[in-house]
C-alpha cells in the first residue's frame, strides 16, 4: 500500500490544473519524483512539488496507491483525470472536472465539487460528501455521450443539467437536484431522492426515479403509463420523451 | 542571398519522369535553380525519398470548418492520429494546437507542413462569406493558399444562362472571382442549392430548378463556357447532382459524358469532378446499395478530358460540411445527428454534419473501399488527385495512413477482414491487386495538381519552380511498402525535411519555422464594355435582394497575405 499525501504549500488564486495526479501516475514513485512531475498553473507548467508539499509512505501499484489531499483544492482541477484504478480522498472543496473520464477506481471528496464532476466517467465510483454544481456526470461540450459507467454518489444537492447526455453508469443524489436533470439522456440510471425541476427532457433512453417533489414536469411527459414498483416504492410511470421518439423511463412519486 | 544544397537526394519527381534518381538539388532565394555557389548550407539527403510538396487541391480548411467547430468543440480534445492531433501546448515556435476534424487554423498550417504538403486549396468559397475565408487563410501559417469560389446555385448565373448571355456571364464569374479572390469555379449539385432553398432538390441533370427555368445539365455547360472564354487556370470543379444516394454513379457519368464536347482553353482537362467516392454508387436503395466503382472507372479509362478526385472514407468521426444543403439534411434526419444549415442569400446553401464511419457499418465499408476501387481501377494517375475531402471523408492528418492502403494489398486485406460478409458481396476491392509505388503516389498528390490547376511552379522539383519539397526518411527499394507499410506510414507522418520557398520549415517531423504563405487568386481580364452592363444587372440585384451593399461585399487586397494575382485574358 502506498499512500500519498498532498496538501497546497499556499491557497491558490491562479487555477492549478491536476489532471496527471491520479494513481496511475503516482504509484510506486518517490516524494521527490512525484514532485517533479509538471502540472499546469495559470498558463505555464510547473513541478507539482513547487506547488503541494509531497509526502509518501511505502510503495505500491496502481490499485494499492491512494492520494490523499490535505484542505481545500478548490481552485485545483481535474484530480484523477483518467485514473485506471487506486484511490483518492480530497479533504475539502476541489475545483472543476474531477474524475473526469475515471475509468476505475474510488474518488472521495469530503467537501464540495465544483462543476464537471465525474464527467464522462466510463468506471469506477465517486462519492460526494457535499454538494456538485452544475454537469455532474455529463458529456464535454458537444460530446454526445456522458457518462458511460461506474457510480456516483451525491450525499448533498446538485445543480442543474445533472447526468445531460448521460449513457450508461449510475448516479444518485441524496438531496435535490436543479433543473433538467437527465436532459438528452440515452441510457444509464439517475436517481434523485429530493426534487428535481423539468426532468428527462430529450431523453432517448435510460431511467429517471425521482423520489421527491417534481417541479414543471414537462408537457411531453403528459401520458401516464400505470404504475411501477421499485424497491416496494410505488411510482406513476412515464415514457420518453416523446419529442424524440425515446424511449427513456421516468418514475415519479 | 540564401543558397541551399540538398545533396544525394532519392528524388521522384513525375513532372520529369525521374523515378527516384539520386541526385542533388540547389536552392536560392526560394526556387530552385541549376546551380549554388559553395556557400550554399548542405542538407544531406542520402537515402531518403524527395518529392515537390504536397498540394491538397481539395480540402475543408478554411470558412465552413468554423461552423464544424462550434458545432462540435469536442472534437479539440480528440486524439485519434497522436503527433497530428488533439491537444498540443504552445511552444516557442508553435501557437496551440487542438482538434482532429477541425483544428484551430494553426494547427492547420503545422499539421499539413509535417505531412510534407505546403500547399493546399480550399474548396468551397461563398462569394458572400469570402471575406471570413481570407481570414482564416491569413492564420494559416506556412502554407499556400487558395480556394475555389461557388457559383453552382447562383442567381446572376442561372439567370444568365437562362437568357443565353454567355457574355455577361464570363463577365460575372470574372468578377465574382475577384469579388472573393478565388482562384476557380466550383459547382455544387447544380440547382441544388437554389431547390433548397425552397425545400426541394434537383433530382439529376434535366430537372428544372424551381423558378429559374434551367437544368442543371445547362448550368453545367454554361459555367464551362464561361470558364474557357476567361481561359481560366482550373476547370470547372463540379460536385455532381445526387450526392451520396444509391444509384448516382449514372448522373456522374452522365456530367462526364456532358463535358466531352467542352474544349479547354488551356493545356488541361475541361473538368474536375471531385470526391466521386460519394457519386459512385450503384443501387437502388440502401438496401441493394453497392459499388459504382468498376462502371465510373471503366468511363474515366476511356476519357481524356478529366480529372477527379476520391474523397476517400477513413473509419472513425469526420465532419461533413458542403454547400449541398439537401444532402447534409437528408444526412441529419438518417443519422439523428447535429445539423447546420445556412442559406448564402442569393448564391448557395451550405450544411454542416458531423458522421461517424463505421467498418461495421455496409454501407461505411463500402464507401471506404470504392474510394480505393476508384484510385486502383483508373490506371493513369494522371487523371487522379488524392484527397479524403477532409474532414468529409475523414481529416487529412490521415493521409499517411490511406497511402498505405494504396500501396499494400495485405494492409488492404487486414482492413477487409474486419467487413460483413454482406458489405464483401457489395465491393470488388478484394479482387484488385494493385498496389500503388512512390512514384504513382507523387503524381495523385502532387503532380496532378500542378497540371490541373494550371501552377507550373508547384508539384514537381523543375529549375525555376517554387522550393516547396518534402524529404521523407524512407528509400525506394529498400523498403517493400506491400509488406512494410507500417514503415510507410511513420515517414508520410512526419517529414524528415520540409522546404517552404527554401526554408526549413520541418525537420524531423517537427516545425522548425512558421513564415506567411501566398494566396493566389485570378483576376480575368473582360472588355469594359460587356462589365459595364453586367454590372447594371448586379447593382439591381444587391438593391433589391443581398443584406449588403456591393462595395462591402468585396474582398480588397489588403485581407490577403502576400497576394499572388494570376492575370488571365477573357476571349470575347
Ligand atoms: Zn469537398
Amino acid at each position: 500500500m502506498q499512500v500519498v499525501k498532498l496538501s497546497l504549500k499556499k491557497a491558490n488564486k491562479i487555477p492549478i490544473e491536476a489532471d496527471n495526479a491520479n494513481p496511475d501516475n503516482f504509484a510506486g514513485k518517490t516524494a521527490e519524483e512525484i514532485g517533479a512531475i509538471p502540472v499546469w498553473y495559470g498558463n505555464g507548467q510547473c513541478p507539482l512539488g513547487d506547488l503541494f508539499n509531497v509526502e509518501v509512505e511505502g510503495s505500491g501499484s496502481v490499485e494499492n496507491t491512494k492520494i490523499v489531499f490535505e484542505g481545500d483544492v478548490s481552485r485545483v482541477k481535474r484530480i484523477g483525470q483518467n485514473m485506471s484504478a487506486g484511490e483518492i480522498e480530497i479533504n475539502g472543496n476541489v475545483d472543476m472536472h474531477c474524475g473526469f473520464g475515471m475509468k476505475g477506481g474510488k474518488v472521495v471528496i469530503n467537501g464540495d465539487a465544483d462543476s464537471w464532476l465525474g464527467c464522462e466517467m466510463a468506471g469506477g465510483e465517486i462519492i460526494l460528501n457535499g454538494n456538485a454544481s452544475y454537469y455532474v456526470g455529463s458529456g464535454y461540450r458537444g460530446e454526445s455521450c456522458g457518462m458511460r459507467g461506474g457510480k456516483i454518489t451525491v450525499n448533498g444537492n446538485t445543480k442543474d443539467y445533472l447526468g445531460e447526455h448521460m449513457c450508461g453508469g449510475e448516479i444518485l443524489v441524496k438531496g435535490d437536484a436543479g433543473l433538467l436533470p437527465a436532459i438528452s439522456n440515452n441510457g444509464g440510471k439517475i436517481v434523485i431522492e429530493g426534487s428535481a425541476t423539468m426532468p428527462a427532457s430529450e431523453m432517448k433512453n435510460g431511467t429517471v426515479i425521482i423520489k421527491g417533489e417534481v417541479f414543471d414536469l414537462l408537457p411531453s411527459y403528459k401520458e401516464e403509463e400505470g404504475t411501477e414498483e421499485v424497491e416496494g416504492v410505488t411510482y406513476r410511470k412515464f415514457t420518453g420523451d416523446v419529442n424524440v421518439g425515446g424511449k427513456g423511463v421516468l418514475l415519479i412519486k | 542571398m540564401s543558397e541551399i544544397l540538398i545533396k544525394n537526394a532519392s528524388v521522384c519527381d513525375p513532372a520529369q519522369g525521374i523515378n527516384c534518381e539520386t541526385m542533388d538539388i540547389c536552392i536560392r532565394d526560394g526556387k530552385i535553380v541549376d546551380s549554388v555557389s559553395e556557400n550554399a548550407k548542405v542538407i544531406d539527403a542520402e537515402g531518403k525519398l524527395t518529392m515537390a510538396g504536397g498540394f491538397d487541391g481539395h480540402t475543408h480548411s478554411a470558412g465552413k470548418i468554423n461552423v464544424g467547430r462550434f458545432m462540435n468543440p469536442n472534437d479539440a480534445k480528440k486524439n485519434l492520429v497522436p503527433g497530428l492531433s488533439g491537444q498540443v501546448a504552445r511552444t516557442e515556435k508553435t501557437r496551440a494546437q487542438v482538434g482532429y476534424n477541425t483544428p484551430n487554423t494553426y494547427a492547420i498550417g503545422y499539421r499539413y507542413a509535417k505531412l510534407g504538403y505546403t500547399t493546399i486549396c480550399e474548396a468551397a468559397i461563398p462569394l458572400l462569406a469570402a471575406r471570413h475565408t481570407h481570414e482564416e487563410f491569413k492564420e494559416i501559417p506556412i502554407l499556400d493558399k487558395m480556394g475555389l469560389s461557388l457559383f453552382g446555385s447562383n442567381w446572376q448565373v442561372m439567370e444568365y444562362i437562362r437568357d443565353k448571355e454567355p457574355e455577361k456571364l464570363a463577365a460575372y464569374i470574372a468578377w465574382g472571382l475577384k469579388a472573393s479572390r478565388g482562384y476557380g469555379v466550383k459547382i455544387v449539385n447544380p440547382g441544388g442549392g437554389e431547390a433548397w432553398g425552397w425545400g426541394k432538390n434537383v433530382s439529376g441533370l434535366y430537372d428544372p430548378v424551381p423558378n429559374f427555368d434551367v437544368t442543371p445539365a445547362e448550368i453545367l455547360m454554361g459555367l464551362a463556357e464561361a470558364n474557357e472564354r476567361l481561359q481560366l487556370p482550373h476547370s470547372v470543379h463540379v460536385h455532381c447532382n445526387n450526392l451520396g444516394k444509391p444509384g448516382n454513379y449514372a448522373t456522374t457519368i452522365e456530367t462526364m459524358k456532358l463535358f466531352e464536347k467542352v474544349k479547354p482553353s488551356r493545356d488541361r482537362q475541361s473538368l474536375h469532378v471531385t470526391h466521386v467516392q460519394f457519386n459512385a454508387y450503384a443501387g437502388t436503395s440502401w438496401r441493394d446499395f453497392e459499388t459504382g466503382a468498376p462502371m465510373v472507372a471503366d468511363y474515366v479509362n476511356g476519357a481524356d478530358h478529366m480529372t477527379f478526385d476520391l474523397g476517400q472514407v477513413i473509419f472513425g468521426p469526420a465532419m461533413t460540411m458542403t454547400a449541398d444543403g439537401p444532402v447534409e439534411y437528408a444526412n441529419a434526419r438518417m443519422l439523428h445527428e447535429k445539423w447546420s444549415n445556412q442559406d448564402i442569400e442569393l448564391e448557395d446553401a451550405s450544411g454542416v454534419v458531423p458522421l461517424f464511419y463505421s467498418p461495421k457499418s455496409f454501407v461505411n465499408a463500402v464507401q471506404w473501399a470504392i474510394g480505393l476501387e476508384l484510385a486502383l481501377l483508373v490506371k493513369d494517375p494522371w487523371k487522379v488527385m488524392f484527397t479524403t475531402d477532409s474532414p468529409n471523408g475523414g481529416s487529412f492528418v490521415n493521409y499517411p495512413e490511406a497511402f498505405t492502403y494504396l500501396m499494400s494489398e495485405k494492409r488492404r486485406a487486414e482492413v477487409i477482414s474486419g467487413f460483413s460478409k454482406m458489405a464483401l458481396d457489395r465491393m470488388v476491392l478484394p479482387g484488385i491487386d494493385r498496389e500503388l509505388d512512390f512514384y504513382e503516389l507523387a503524381v495523385m498528390t502532387r503532380s496532378t495538381q500542378s497540371k490541373m490547376y494550371s501552377m507550373p511552379e508547384k508539384g514537381n522539383l523543375k529549375v525555376g519552380s517554387d522550393a516547396d519539397i518534402a524529404i521523407y526518411d524512407i528509400l525506394p527499394g529498400h523498403v517493400d511498402p506491400s509488406t512494410e507499410y507500417a514503415k510507410v506510414k511513420k515517414a508520410f507522418s512526419g517529414a524528415a525535411y520540409t522546404f517552404k520557398n527554401g526554408e526549413i520549415v520541418v525537420k524531423d517531423g517537427e516545425i522548425e519555422e512558421t513564415p506567411k504563405g501566398k494566396t493566389y487568386w485570378v483576376n480575368a481580364k473582360v472588355p469594359e464594355n460587356i462589365d459595364t452592363a453586367m454590372q447594371k444587372d448586379i447593382d439591381r440585384k444587391f438593391r433589391k435582394y443581398y443584406t449588403v451593399s456591393k462595395a462591402n461585399y468585396m474582398v480588397e487586397d489588403m485581407y490577403l497575405q502576400k497576394p499572388v494575382e494570376i492575370g488571365t485574358e477573357g476571349v470575347f
